[in-house]
């Protein structure tokens, strides 16, 4: 992983998505080797659903889906959240299902 | 074709009483029997909130069944929910492949790990039996 830079955190806790990250532009540049000073040691994202083991996202868990979309009810970019790929792509269909059925809202107004 | 395992959820009128509601389930149970599907589940959420208005309506009841049947079964079902008076919404989703997948991934990784742990234990074995000589 790019960003793996050292910070204790290389397995331990899933702590995946948690806030925002706190920087949007401050040096997220791919490996960092030489930004000896970093203001923010960000912690490594692990995807949320490996990490549960969760093989099959069910559009029908609000609770679950409700954690990967903001209020207004956007699907966020994979680097918000950490997700991997194939779970990302699992998610996005499953937020849209559960948009289909009310469940999650199109755009909040 | 072996059959398909199929969700349907629909959203009953919120102003329908519970009863009413039963009612409508019945229904509907009806038409997916009446095409040869074999009722797995049906679950009734009560009346939740909606996340946007669906016609005119903030809230629905939510009704899940999970039925096991041919394509045929779902376009007929699907028909009649859309003429059916107290449905506001429905849902279809097919979930058998999805769900099957998924339980080759968990297979798959317990025995990667039955692998591992056997491995480990190997090892330490190993390193045991170092120890005592």
């Amino acid at each position: 992983m790019s960003g793996g830079y050292g910070n204790g955190s290389s397995r331990g806790g899933p702590r995946g998505g948690g806030g925002r990250p706190a920087a949007g532009g401050a040096g997220g540049r791919g490996g960092g080797k030489d930004a000896g000073k970093r203001y923010f040691f960000r912690r490594r994202k692990v995807c949320k659903f490996c990490a549960d083991k969760i093989d099959y996202i069910d559009y029908k868990d609000v609770k679950l889906l409700s954690s990967f979309v903001p209020e207004r009810g956007k699907v966020l970019p994979r680097r918000m959240f950490g997700t991997c790929a194939a779970h990302q792509r699992k998610l996005t269909l499953a937020i849209k299902r559960a948009r289909n059925i009310a469940l999650l809202p199109f755009a909040a107004d | 074709m072996s059959d398909r395992t199929y969700e349907i959820l629909f959203i009953g009128d919120p102003n329908l009483g519970e009863p009413e509601v039963d009612a409508l389930t019945t229904l509907v149970q009806g038409y997916v029997e009446k095409e040869g599907g074999r009722i797995q589940k049906i679950e009734k959420w009560g009346k939740k909130r909606l996340a946007y208005g669906v016609g005119k309506h903030r809230e629905g009841s939510y009704v899940l069944i999970v039925t096991e049947g041919g394509a045929s079964l779902v376009k007929e079902v699907e028909r009649r929910l859309r003429v059916t008076d107290g449905i506001i919404r429905f849902l279809t989703v097919r979930v058998d492949e999805e769900l099957r997948k998924a339980e080759q991934r968990k297979a798959k990784r317990t025995a990667e790990e039955e692998k591992r742990r056997g491995k480990m234990s190997d090892r330490t074995s190993a390193v045991h039996e170092e120890v005592r000589q």
